[in-house]
């Protein structure tokens, strides 16, 4: 895979490793079937403990049996996921990232030992539930309430737009603690099979089709007061995001890099008036145009696995590296696309497929304009939305 | 019970690559882990996690610092250490055939004292086929080769071997003995991460040819490396473009010219 200015010559050897595995697994686990899973609108759902026992998920967190992998190897590791499917990938940055992170970050002992363990090997499946059919941008606007009751709080309202949301056992669930003063957010750990939680699948969804997609009815639904997250405030949902972000600027990396692979093999095999395309001037400035592209999209992202491994990185880096590797890995699925002309908007090749996925990652966790917005009041001091 | 795996760093080479002498340049080269040796690797990790007792899995590989890594890989898998041998004399040996890598391999055997070596049957790119079985000869083992399927007791391993035409043999071997593992034996497993952590904190033992108690001249042999050359390929392909029928036509021309008739 493109890796022009040999970033990857720089790893150690447990990352390389950890890349090698993750590559290996991902062309003989994930590449043979995707476009069949894609077309069929059905997550490969042997991946989920398949992956578990790989230690996929959240490999950066410490204890439970997790194995603390350094961020940078983390990041290959979601750029290799993404590489063959952004579903495969957001999969795998919700159950860590969105899931066993806040456990891990803001849980009781007991809610670590409980899920953790089994949220890593894949036995359990947790999602994140934040946004609201009328919330999205805006989240700390939430209408979905949590009122105390006896030892828990009772949960109403609906959140959408959850990866998982119908194969969970667990969901993540943010809501305002209206009992409290000042009604502030609090995250609550909530089974999925208790009375008033219903889950739905959204269905006939246009991208990230390999991947399960739902929403989650609250319905004066009771939970234990051993199942709330110790944390008050956005600064709980948000600093998941973070994590997850982090995540997604590797990943959009690796859905270029496999268009890219794909339409340099097209270009140098496929021939029209005697020659290989990739003889022609207009297809070279194609490829030297991606190239560079995700050449620099890859620099942030190693830049930030740097600075994350020694605690500077500030979420604002991470919109940077979220927004433009993402709109890079955009444009450049399609540039691919049309450089494979008819072929190209097949499920044989993809392209295509990488391409309407990232029509869902251009605009989740935290759309580009938001995330334009929080640079804009980073460099300014100004905000534009508060 | 000990387990020694014989593996193999082997070389890839590019689809397209040049030859200069003896030799194919690095750059056309990638180097992996033997595939018939991942089999070997994860019949000796089933047969540590299957028994009652404790069995200790070693793996042992002749080659440069770079194929550390292929053996971090085993050790990643489930292997508990390793062993490396190199030297400068192993590094300017133009060619290390089968009897000069069994004669290694035989002093690290020796010093180990396994009941079971494990080694694939072949290596995937010199493809001589032959180290395993040479191996069983300098230790004095009882061999098998071309194992499809392996059933283990205290004192025998019951095989079964693949032999040509699709024939098959069912044969036990007492221990110890060495077994050449062929691919399908087994579905070898991915190395978790976990794995691959634990790997970097397991013993991986460097020896020279000294070391081994070895004298430079154990890599003498009748094999020399006299040339490389790409196979001329001396079949012509021809391709029919057009309708079925046009194609069939053609077809049925090639056919006639070749002597093929149904009249």
């Amino acid at each position: 895979m493109l890796d022009y200015v040999a970033l990857e010559a720089d790893l150690d050897q447990e990352e390389r490793l950890i890349r090698d595995t993750a590559r290996e697994f991902v062309d003989e686990e994930v590449r043979p079937d995707i476009g069949e899973h894609f077309l069929d609108g059905t997550f490969p759902r042997e991946l989920v403990t398949e992956m578990g026992e790989l230690g996929f998920y959240a490999p950066n967190l410490d204890g439970y049996g997790l194995p603390n992998v350094s961020e940078r190897a983390y990041g290959l590791l979601m750029q290799e996921l993404e590489a063959g499917d952004s579903g495969v990938r957001s999969m795998a940055s919700v159950q860590g990232a969105l899931v066993m992170y806040p456990i891990h970050a803001f849980g009781t002992p007991d809610q670590k030992e409980r899920w953790l363990p089994a949220l890593g090997r894949g036995e359990a499946v947790g999602c994140f539930g934040l946004t609201e059919p009328e919330h999205g941008s805006n989240p700390s606007s939430m209408a979905t309430t949590a009122e105390r009751d006896g030892d828990g709080y009772r949960l109403s309202g609906s959140k959408t737009w959850i990866t998982n949301a119908p194969i969970a056992d667990v969901a993540v669930v943010w809501a305002r603690d209206r009992s409290a003063e000042g009604s502030p957010v609090r995250g609550f750990l909530v089974e999925t099979d208790r009375d008033g939680v219903t889950t739905q699948a959204i269905h006939e969804k246009l991208s990230l089709r390999a991947s399960i997609t739902g929403e989650i009815g609250l319905s004066n639904a009771w939970v234990p007061e051993e199942d709330v997250l110790d944390v008050e405030g956005m600064k709980g949902p948000l600093s998941c995001l973070t994590q997850a972000r982090y995540g997604i600027a590797w990943g959009a990396v690796g859905a270029a890099r496999n268009c890219f692979e794909t339409a340099r093999e097209y270009a140098t095999e496929r021939e029209q008036f005697g020659r290989p395309i990739g003889s022609f001037q207009l297809q070279q400035e194609k490829l030297a145009e991606m190239a560079t592209r995700i050449t620099t999209a890859q620099l942030l992202a190693h830049r930030l696995a740097d600075l994350k491994a020694r605690g500077d990185l500030r979420p604002q880096q991470v919109s940077m590296a979220k927004r433009n590797n993402v709109r890079m890995a955009r444009e450049e699925s399609r540039r691919a696309r049309e450089m494979l002309g008819g072929n190209g908007i097949t499920a044989d090749y993809p392209p295509m497929r990488h391409l309407a996925n990232m029509e869902t990652v251009y605009t989740y966790e935290g759309t580009h304009d938001i995330h334009s917005l929080i640079l804009g009041e980073d460099l300014t001091g100004l905000s534009a939305f508060e | 019970m000990k387990v020694l795996v014989t593996v193999k760093e082997v070389a890839n080479v590019a689809d397209d690559f040049e030859i200069e002498g003896l030799t194919i340049p690095e750059q056309f080269l990638e180097y992996d882990l033997n595939e018939w040796d991942d089999y070997a690797v994860e019949a000796a990790v089933q047969i540590a996690e299957d028994r009652d007792e404790d069995v200790e899995v070693v793996a042992v590989t002749v080659g440069p610092e770079r194929s550390e890594e292929t053996v971090r890989m085993a050790l990643a898998k489930g292997v508990d250490r390793a062993v490396r041998v190199w030297d400068d004399t192993l590094a300017e040996a133009a060619l290390v055939g089968p009897t000069a890598m069994a004669r290694v391999l035989a002093a690290v055997a020796e010093a180990e004292d396994p009941d079971l070596v494990l080694s694939g049957v072949q290596a995937a790119d010199d493809g001589f086929g032959a180290t395993g079985v040479a191996l069983a000869e300098h230790l004095e083992y009882a061999w098998a080769a071309v194992v499809n399927d392996l059933e283990l007791d205290d004192e025998t391993a019951s095989v079964r071997r693949e032999l040509e035409g699709g024939v098959e043999e069912l044969t036990s071997v007492p221990l110890p003995a060495v077994l050449t593992i062929q691919t399908g034996i087994n579905d070898p497993r991915y190395a978790s991460l976990r794995g691959i952590r634990q790997a970097q904190r397991k013993e991986l033992d460097v020896r020279t040819l000294a070391d081994l108690g070895l004298d430079p001249a154990v890599l003498d042999d009748d094999l020399t490396l006299t040339g490389l050359a790409r196979p001329e390929s001396e079949s012509d392909a021809t391709l029919f473009e057009g309708s079925a029928a046009d194609t069939a036509d053609d077809l049925e021309t090639v056919l006639r010219d070749a002597g093929v008739s149904a009249e």
